[in-house]
């Protein structure tokens, strides 16, 4: 499984990714890749406009956002 | 020795450095550093607590309740130019509020969305327009002025939005930009409604001429009703989003704030009387010219355009010139340039950098002379 965290740096994107560890965590996922994606061609080129986002498998969940540990498990599943 | 240990090594050589060369002994040194105490003495006595804290709490309701998709829904591609460009003028105050959702909103609008001139609009308004800047300028350098500054920022912002449109025809990609549905959050309109009517009731009772006690009074209910609505009708979570967010806001901004306003009370003994008089005092082309040119090129942190100009007004600036360095200097600070020029590369930064001065200086002229 792939996760990307997009966002240019802000103190919410870190949180949206520590959600996302803690997330992984406690579910006890193996295989999973967490990636933050800065570059704002990129992040643009998922079609987001309000960060931090979360794009999980190449297909964007949330935008603009800091998404709760519940919420990014039942994405996981 | 490692990196850190060189940082530490640093730092000691410019504090040591910083008060070897402490000009001391100077006449100026002591009336200036007592200025600028004094002036932040007035700020923390007279704009922090009943201006600038309320509007954090707004800005941070804002980012907590307003649907973003509601807005950006308009700034989308197939959108009348009529509704994008006035959309994107007024947006700033519920979408841009810190410079790090300034850069992907651009980029985005820009790209995927209405296309470039609305993304101008947007990104000229921004700084201007929000709940901190407004009420600080009208707050700090009066009503006028401050009516001035909102009115022609959003006139501004379409104008050189669309002469920027007009130069550079720029297509916008084919693919959508996602715009995620929030569920529908369960508190009523009307609730929402009466929320940020108290809070911007908050700001404007304080800003009035009015009894002392009287003021007290009034504040002291609205701050009750805001408690009761957000006690009762919004949930745990809603609510420790909103302390969040305006916490962010005002440690963000008011470290800044405090030092900008030390150095505008610092420089206020050392600016020239006569100099300033002789170049700004006046409406005419020249002095708004400068005006805009200073603000353009001046680094002002989030806000402290405001002190500083209250200085310079003190000093004799006329308000056309006031009014012009207003609307240049936030809306090309540092971090606004780095933005687009990372976007748009050096030749459209620079047509728009002279856009905004040149209009910055119309402006001025106008509303300086009408004044």
């Amino acid at each position: 499984m792939n996760i990307k965290i997009l966002g240019t740096g802000c103190p919410n994107c870190q949180k949206l990714k520590s959600n996302v560890e803690l997330a992984v965590e406690e579910m006890e996922l193996k295989d999973v890749k967490i990636e933050k994606v800065e570059d704002i061609d990129k992040i643009i080129g998922f079609g987001v406009m309000s960060t931090p986002a979360l794009v999980i498998n190449e297909e964007v969940k949330s935008a603009g956002r800091i998404v709760e540990v519940e919420e990014i498990k039942t994405w996981l599943k | 020795m490692n990196k850190k240990e060189w940082y530490k090594l640093s730092y000691i050589i410019i504090i040591f450095l910083f008060f070897y060369f402490l000009p001391s002994k100077t006449v100026w040194f002591y009336p200036a550093l007592i200025s600028g105490l004094e002036l932040l003495r007035e700020y923390a006595r007279e704009h922090i607590l009943t201006c600038l804290i309320p509007a954090f709490f707004i800005a941070g309701a804002i980012v907590v309740l307003v649907k973003k998709e509601a807005v950006l829904k308009y700034l989308g591609k197939n959108v009348k130019p009529l509704i994008s460009y006035s959309i994107a003028s007024v947006s700033g105050a519920v979408l841009a509020i810190c410079s790090c959702t300034i850069l992907p909103l651009f980029a985005g609008i820009r790209k995927r969305g209405a296309g470039l001139g609305p993304a101008i609009t947007f990104l000229f308004s921004g700084p201007a327009i929000n709940i901190a800047a407004i009420f600080l300028t009208i707050s700090v350098l009066g009503l006028n002025i401050g009516l001035a500054r909102i009115i022609s920022s959003i006139i501004l912002a379409i104008i050189v939005g669309l002469t920027m449109n007009f130069i550079f025809k720029e297509k916008v990609e084919e693919s959508n930009l996602f715009i995620e549905k929030s569920e529908s959050k369960k508190i009523s309109p009307k609730k929402i409604f009466l929320f940020f009517f108290s809070l911007l009731a908050i700001l404007v009772v304080n800003g009035l001429a009015i009894d002392q006690g009287l003021k007290y009074w009034l504040t002291a209910l609205l701050i009750i009703a805001i408690t009761y609505i957000s006690l009762f009708d919004f949930s745990k979570e809603t609510n420790k989003n909103w302390l969040r967010e305006t916490w962010g806001f005002s440690k963000m901004i008011l470290p800044l704030l405090f030092i900008g306003v030390f150095i505008a009370g610092f420089i206020s003994p050392l600016l020239p009387q006569e100099f300033i008089t002789k170049v700004v005092g006046a409406n005419t082309v020249s002095a708004n010219l400068i005006a805009s040119v200073f603000g353009a090129f001046m680094y002002f942190s989030t806000l402290t355009e405001v002190p500083i100009l209250k200085e310079f007004i003190a000093k004799g600036m006329s308000s056309g010139p006031a009014l012009a360095l207003l609307l240049a200097g936030p809306s090309l600070s540092l971090p606004n340039m780095l933005v687009i020029r990372k976007v748009l590369g050096n030749k459209k930064t620079l047509v728009y950098i002279l856009l905004v001065i040149f209009y910055s200086t119309l402006a001025g002229l106008i509303f300086g002379s009408i004044i």
